[in-house]
């Protein structure tokens, strides 16, 4: 095993990366191994699926099942290695299927279809032990004492920016958005990492592009769940339960949460959500439901505690999963491609399972003191209220914008972030989306002219609502959007967060704040140039970089 | 107060305090961490771990529960041993067995008593609707109950067969014991409706869920019931990695849960099952012999080691940890559950 993907991977003075029997994360060392056969496999379906669609022939099934296979392997989400074994017998028959269909479509073009190798001519083995002595073959690492840290970093980039890029678009797959130009890109990564590349200038381009390709794929996702559930407005959320039967939906994913919602209509059950589903409240048709009563709960890294606490099911609908405790491990369900050995999975939408666990748990046997969050500015909330804000920056009353999202995580050096919104001046409005935000959301913020000083805008991937805010404002303001009083203070943990840092320096979006430490995979080279061409800065003191934010924008 | 240190099979450790007057697992229950036991006597070995350093006192116990042999080789039995020393101990169970809060007894209602080959039978118990428990059956496959004889304060602890579920169902296979208390309950009295208090789930005999190794299962008689657990719950969760089941009784009489095990061939298509007859019989074309011996010719066979899972009767466990031990099982791939006769 060797994994380095993810914020929390081991780190001493020497170097970086999970190498154990057991990552960080709690993924073991045969999941890992199966992990980069499985995306080794992706790779020769992207060699050949690139090269199809140059001749006009598409395989969406083949393209779809790379976005999932993909989304599997991100940090904390499938941590089952039999599942691995399956998933890698069918990308072998996916690549099987997309190589007849490029030498069909060269043959019919009057082409000698190419003879690929490496990952295209890969034969994986059909049992785990088979796998696991192939496991080499398919190494993160595998070309390091040859090509160097850097290259390798630079294909981890590459690698791992591709993983967010999919895991959103299959988020849109599952409500229907589709992008011809997103999976001309996917195929175009694997391909190109198929190919082993040994040069920093290509790598480089291939990270930018996906960001590129991230950004298509947030604005699927936005129009995937905005066209399902309506545009999200302002909404006041409980966050303390009430009494009755309870439902816990953690992850992100918000077909899932409606399909609960449609399970348990006239049940008696209430539904609660948890992480990044809190978001959901502010849907007009999800929050049309009156069996969703509020959010249960912080970020992912205290699952353990919370779902423990909570006397009803728990389903997981994608990232983040941390190992089950025994005290719910009965009561925990995963969904899509998440996964535990020996934690119940719904395989098929069919969360009557869940009702039925539902009504046999005992549920919350008092109301709890109220407590609530107001949630659901997204960009027509904010946009809506543009002229305001813009009169408000202009008569000196908002003086500067903070973006203080991404990730939350369990690590000490996190507190910053907390600082850093707690201690913006009055003056300044906080913006924040993703789970980083239960690190402050309960504090009073206060207002700005009757607007409130925090704005929610919503999960991770609302970073394309962020963008459209910033390039609207920039646009009314007659600047570029580094020009904007606007300051990224972002804080990663996971591959999604990846692809969305890919898609600020697609953009040119300069003024990052990156933390609460660098990515492992960035090699000191590697974060040198991300620091010349697109001016990232590591985080340090919250009220010092608060200081210098204010002071650039003077 | 000396500090005790148990480091579970997946890896967990578990620190308590101790009094020199304690057992261990009475330390244990005084810091709510409730340790897997059942007869509490030093009498079924369920308690059974390794010290791998610090100094015991070890009270009276039965051979079959902590043999010389893993006396010597530095195994204990948590309900008999109190320190004397700061302890190290390595349990062969992992977290999950360990409960943090009281073990819940809840009740339930009879609701099937049916026949199981000759000289067993299914008990099925429905639990009743609960303010903290709500009216699920929640335990991991191949934990027990321990049953209270109506009227009585004698229990006894069966393992259960089906699978955690949200009707609060239960499902046990009892062999009856001519001179067993239960087993006279059972036999003449029992009938539908009769109220039985439930305490549980219990016990660490569950499948190790970080192993990716092939489960064999040798089960005894009624010692099949836990087996059943465990592989109708792979079963539910499409676990696909090859298993194996050999099953045991005296006589062909005394087969029972057939339509089970073939339903499970049918949905787990990686699972093998072999029938072993003891007692020779004319129109008997199964194995005939223990399932132990059953085990010894397929491991002889196998180059890859298997995880071993046997419950049953002492003589099967004994039987089935030496032969395994022999051909080269190491000795924490060999879970055990033994019982006796109630």
């Amino acid at each position: 095993m060797f994994c380095y993907q993810c914020e929390q991977t081991y780190r001493s003075d020497e170097s970086a990366g999970c190498a154990g029997p057991k990552g960080m994360c709690g993924k073991d060392a045969t999941t890992s191994d199966l992990q980069d056969i499985l995306l080794h496999v992706c790779e020769g379906i992207g060699q050949y699926l690139r090269r199809a669609r140059t001749l006009g022939a598409i395989d969406a099934d083949a393209d779809r099942f790379v976005l999932y296979a993909f989304f599997t392997t991100l940090t904390n989400v499938n941590f089952n290695a039999g599942k691995f074994v399956e998933l890698i017998q069918q990308a072998a028959q996916h690549r099987d299927r997309a190589k007849a269909l490029y030498e069909k479509a060269a043959q019919t073009a009057g082409k000698t279809p190419e003879r690929l190798s490496g990952a295209a001519a890969f034969i994986p083995a059909k049992d785990m032990n088979g796998l696991l002595a192939q496991a080499s073959a398919a190494a993160v690492k595998k070309d390091a004492a040859t090509l160097g840290d850097d290259v390798v970093g630079l294909r981890s980039l590459v690698l791992y920016g591709l993983k967010g890029v999919c895991a959103y678009a299959h988020h849109a797959e599952v409500l229907g958005q589709e992008r011809a130009a997103i999976y001309a890109a996917v195929e175009h990564a694997l391909d190109l990492l198929a190919s082993e590349p040994r040069e920093i200038g290509p790598l480089l381009d291939e990270a930018l592009a996906l960001g590129h390709a991230n950004f298509s794929a947030m604005e699927a996702l936005d129009a995937a769940n905005t066209g399902s559930f309506g545009t999200p407005v302002p909404t006041i959320v409980r966050m303390t339960p009430i009494k009755g039967k309870a439902i816990l939906v953690s992850g992100h994913d918000l077909k899932d949460l409606h399909a609960i919602l449609e399970a348990t209509k006239d049940k008696g059950i209430n539904v609660y959500t948890h992480g990044e589903v809190l978001p959901a409240h502010s849907y007009p048709k999800l929050k049309a439901y009156p069996q969703l009563v509020g959010n249960y709960g912080g970020a992912w890294q205290d699952q353990q505690k919370e779902f423990a606490d909570f006397p009803g099911p728990i389903v997981m609908t994608s990232n983040c999963l941390i190992e089950p405790q025994p005290r719910y491990r009965g009561r925990l369900f995963t969904a899509g491609p998440v996964g535990w050995a020996g934690v119940r999975h719904i395989e098929n939408g069919d969360f009557s399972q869940v009702v039925q666990a539902a009504l046999a748990l005992p549920g919350f046997n008092e109301d709890a003191a109220e407590e609530t969050v107001t949630i659901g500015f997204g960009r027509d909330a904010v946009l809506g209220v543009a002229d305001k804000v813009i009169d408000a920056v202009k008569a000196g009353a908002i003086r500067h914008f903070f973006l203080v999202g991404g990730c939350d995580g369990a690590a000490p050096g996190r507190n910053y972030y907390t600082d850093f919104a707690e201690h913006a001046p009055q003056d300044t409005m906080v913006l924040t989306l993703g789970c980083g935000k239960y690190r402050f959301n309960r504090h009073d913020f206060g207002t700005i002219g009757g607007l409130p000083r925090l704005l929610d805008m919503g999960q991770c991937n609302d970073a394309y609502s962020a963008i459209v805010v910033a390039s609207k404002l920039a646009e009314a303001f007659g600047v570029g959007v580094n020009e904007l009083p606007l300051s990224l203070i972002v804080s990663w943990f996971e591959q999604k967060a990846a692809a969305v840092l890919l898609t600020l320096l697609a953009l040119g979006v300069r003024n990052v704040r990156l933390g609460p430490t660098l990515p492992a995979f960035l090699t000191p080279a590697l974060v040198n140039v991300l620091v010349e061409k697109f001016g990232i800065q590591p985080i340090g003191d919250a009220k010092a970089d608060i200081e210098a934010s204010l002071s650039r924008a003077a | 107060m000396l500090k005790v240190n148990l480091l579970t099979r997946d890896g967990a450790s578990i620190a308590f305090d101790a009094e020199p007057s304690d057992t261990l697992l009475d330390a244990a229950a005084n810091a709510n961490i409730f340790l897997p036991a059942v007869c509490r006597e030093g009498g079924c070995g369920t308690c059974r771990v390794t010290r791998k350093a610090g100094v015991v006192v070890l009270g009276p116990h039965s051979k079959a529960a902590l043999t010389d042999d893993d006396r010597a080789a530095g195994d204990i039995l948590l309900c008999r041993a109190k320190a004397c020393s700061d302890l190290e101990l390595t349990a062969p169970f992992d977290k999950a067995a360990i409960g943090f809060s009281p073990i819940p007894e809840r009740s339930a209602r009879v609701t099937e008593i049916s026949p199981a080959g000759a000289g067993a039978v299914r008990l099925v118990l429905q639990y009743e609707d609960d303010p903290t428990h709500g009216r699920a059956t929640e335990f991991i496959p191949g934990q027990f109950m321990e049953l209270t004889l109506p009227g009585t304060s004698i229990t006894r602890a069966y393992s259960l067969a089906n699978t955690p579920n949200w009707d609060g169902t239960l499902e046990f296979l009892i062999r009856l014991h001519p001179q067993g208390v239960f087993s006279a309950y059972l036999k003449s009295e029992a009938k539908i409706g009769d109220p039985i208090l439930v305490k549980g789930p219990q016990g660490s005999f569950t499948a190790d869920e970080a192993s990716h190794a092939p489960r064999w299962f040798v089960a005894g008689g009624t010692g099949v019931a836990p087996m059943l657990s465990m592989l109708r719950q792979m079963a539910d969760f499409g676990d696909t990695r090859e298993a194996r089941l050999y099953f045991g009784v005296n006589t062909l009489d005394e087969l029972f849960a057939l339509d089970i095990i073939e339903d499970l061939k049918t949905s787990l298509p990686n699972l093998a099952a072999t029938l072993c007859v003891w007692k020779s019989a004319p129109d008997w074309r199964g194995f005939t012999g223990t399932p132990a011996d059953a085990l010894a010719a397929a491991l002889a066979a196998e180059s890859a080691h298997p995880d071993i899972y046997v419950c049953g009767p002492p003589a099967l466990i004994k039987a089935t940890e030496a032969l395994s031990l022999s051909a080269g099982v190491a000795h924490d791939r060999i879970f055990s559950e033994q019982f006796s006769p109630a």
